[in-house]
């Protein structure tokens, strides 16, 4: 019971992890390169939704459409800043301008939002779904999932299968597949590269946007410093997955969530050592899969 | 060099050069006020201003601001004004030590008020010593601290007194708890209150069933509680600040878990009530002072003026960073040649300070020993409970 009460809880933190790969892989499928600023993209998003909050009140679903808006249209600027400039560069100076983005939106973040940490407002509070409940020597075991957990893993695998409908059913989409795979080739038969990759980008920065804001609600906090390991994370789930592979990602974020979480249930005192188990994760999947767990193709990095 | 970008290469050039000299210039005159001994003295403040543990840093700024605009009010240190050197160490060691390199190069600057966690404070500590600065420290409390050097002073306290404190009133006598789980941050501040808060408790026959540590900036504590419920605690005893309290609560709410909370570290800390709201009611924490609104005493004029200027509700550590900065002050007043030796020779020394916070007086290591009082969340407001037997 208690096994399985901590699998649900690394499943849900697993699915965040999740959300964030997707935009994750799909800004590294279009653009081909690594991003320094999805942290920062995350946290834009959550605190995109901290404002909704205050100014229209507490409606769920309208927040994530508003964190989905902010964090794509920042996604716009960051394509402008980092991307358009340098696409025929060497490619370490798109890496570096992401690098230099991110810090700036974080500093910017520290001096507009304030540095303490807020609270985005409780949904659903102490409501549970108990599945399984059990006594043992006085000791109350259950098997349940807080209400906020459904709507984080419903969320999740909605827009993982709205997204999926979308690259692999529309012409739009099937373009972005096809820049994905190989720009030059997509440019020759016809897609225009730089809007897809624009329109790429946009995207994999909106499913950021909505994963900050399911990370903060989850949380009940954000900080304008959330970023960092969140993108971190990310990054992590991404690498597993295979880079751009969105299924892969999917199962590397949950992956990584299951093992912090059974982690921290297994070895003793060991609550403090969450990053330890999911760096080490990736490290060991690295070492026997190198191109990453769940990739078909080699050779893109 | 094409010939077109020569304008703007000379430019930059002139530029350059006028602004060095007006730089040069204004060295040559601090040089000449310091020797006539009319410069504003220059003390040194690091607080983490911004990142985890802001709140508290934010009132270190405001506290020592308002002691060093109080002191100048009162026409300076034997004629010369207190300036303060504001740097923000985010709570992070890394930029403590840097901090500490600037401070040390700096040679107006004659001591140092800060860092706000043990660990920033420590790993400072052997620069400033180099130096010969003192550093006083508002708020760093592991008990090894402040006998690290003889530049190194601490006016919070040390945890060898505030561990036991709660471990046998606030869980013994308070709550009467008999099963407690205690989780900590892990740091040198964390690990040593820890130490003493269980070696008590364990001493006066409460069960320590469950120890889980966490690091700086963990938000995901549903393992964690996940995995203390499993050994039954009445009492969850948290060893951690502001944010963590709050998102612990939070969470337990979550998980319909019905557990006394109770904390040492985070002192009556306004966005806790902020961040848990309704899940922080009865939450339970030490500290060495609490300052209500009777319109009479120093420390409740304090309370209003910080109230004003800050935003937020005062809070110990800020009360002790006036304080530090006043005892500074003291100290520097009392040198007969004013040297960063002979303020830390005066500190060392200096009998009858009182506080806001109460009597400081170090002891030989550097720190203090203080009293302890036990407040709670009743309505969203902080109030102090008296129904025990340490109350006075």
């Amino acid at each position: 019971m208690y096994v399985l009460q901590q699998l649900v809880n690394g499943i849900c933190q697993g699915s965040i992890y999740a959300l964030m790969a997707i935009g994750y892989a799909l800004i590294f499928g279009v653009v081909g390169l690594v991003t320094f600023t999805y942290g920062e993209i995350i946290m834009l998003g959550a605190f995109s939704a901290f404002y909704y909050f205050i100014v229209f009140g507490d409606n769920l679903i309208l927040s994530l459409l508003c964190g989905f808006v902010v964090a794509g249209l920042v996604g716009i600027v960051v394509h402008k800043v980092c991307y358009q400039r340098f696409l025929d560069a060497p490619r370490y100076i798109s890496l570096i301008a992401t690098i230099g983005m991110s810090m700036f939106i974080k500093n910017l973040a520290i001096i507009v939002f304030g540095s303490t940490m807020k609270g985005l407002p409780l949904f659903f509070e102490g409501q549970n779904l108990v599945i399984a409940e059990r006594t043992i020597d006085g000791v109350r075991q259950q098997l349940s999932l807080t209400y906020l957990q459904v709507v984080v893993i419903v969320t999740v695998v909605v827009l993982s299968i709205a997204l999926t409908l979308f690259l692999n059913k529309t012409r739009i989409g099937m373009r972005l597949r096809a820049v994905s795979q190989d720009r030059k080739a997509a440019a020759l038969v016809g897609v225009n590269v730089k809007n897809t990759t624009l329109l790429g980008n946009c995207i994999g920065c909106g499913f950021g946007g909505i994963a900050g804001i399911l990370l903060g609600l989850y949380y009940n906090s954000i900080i304008p410093t959330m970023g960092g390991v969140a993108g971190l994370k990310a990054f992590s789930a991404v690498v597993i997955g295979g880079l751009s592979n969105i299924a892969g990602a999917a199962i590397g974020g949950i992956s990584i969530g299951i093992v912090e979480n059974l982690g921290i249930a297994f070895i003793p005192n060991g609550s403090g050592y969450r990053d330890v188990y999911a760096f080490l994760f990736l490290i060991i999947a690295l070492v026997i899969k190198p191109e990453g767990l769940f990739s078909r193709r080699t050779g893109t990095v | 060099m094409s010939i077109r970008k020569l304008p703007v290469l000379v430019m930059i050039v002139s530029l350059l050069l006028v602004s060095a000299t007006i730089w040069a210039g204004g060295q040559n005159e601090a040089d000449g006020a310091q020797a006539d001994g009319s410069a504003p003295i220059k003390i040194g403040v690091a607080a983490p201003i911004t990142g985890n543990w802001a709140e508290y840093g934010l009132g270190f700024e405001v506290a020592t601001a308002m002691a060093a605009e109080e002191i100048n009010a009162a026409g300076g240190i034997n004629g010369r004004s207190v300036e303060l050197v504001v740097m923000d160490s985010k709570g992070d060691a890394k930029e403590a030590t840097a901090i500490a390199r600037q401070f040390s190069d700096d040679d107006d600057i004659l001591a140092v008020v800060g860092d706000f966690s043990s660990t920033c404070c420590m790993a400072a500590a052997p620069i400033y010593e180099e130096a010969g600065l003192v550093q006083i420290s508002p708020t760093a409390s592991n008990p090894n601290y402040a006998g690290l050097n003889e530049y190194m002073f601490g006016v919070m306290g040390v945890q060898s007194a505030e561990g036991p404190f709660v471990g046998e009133y606030l869980l013994g006598n308070y709550v009467g708890a008999e099963r407690v789980a205690v989780v900590y941050l892990n740091n040198d501040w964390g690990v040593a209150a820890k130490t003493f808060l269980i070696e008590t408790a364990k001493e006066i026959g409460i069960d320590v069933v469950a120890e889980e540590n966490h690091v700086d900036g963990e938000k995901d504590f549903t393992a964690l509680l996940t995995k203390i419920q499993q050994s039954n605690p009445d009492t969850i005893c948290l060893v951690t600040f502001y944010n963590e309290c709050a998102i612990i609560a939070n969470q337990v709410a979550q998980m319909n878990w019905d557990v006394q909370l109770t904390a040492l570290g985070p002192g009556a800390s306004e966005q806790i009530i902020e961040l848990g709201g309704a899940n922080v009611e009865g939450f339970l924490t030490s500290t060495p002072f609490f300052a209500t609104n009777d319109g009479v005493s120093r420390a409740s004029a304090f309370k209003t003026d910080f109230e004003s200027r800050a935003g937020f509700t005062l809070n110990v550590h800020s009360a002790c960073a006036y304080d530090a900065l006043n005892m500074v002050a003291e100290a520097m007043r009392n040198s007969d040649v004013l040297s960063r030796e002979s303020v830390r020779d005066e500190l060392a020394g200096m009998k009858g300070f009182e506080g806001v916070t109460g009597p400081i007086e170090f002891q030989p290591a550097g720190d203090i020993v203080r009293k302890y009082l036990i407040v709670g969340i009743e309505d969203g407001k902080w109030v102090q409970m008296t129904d025990y037997s340490y109350a006075e």
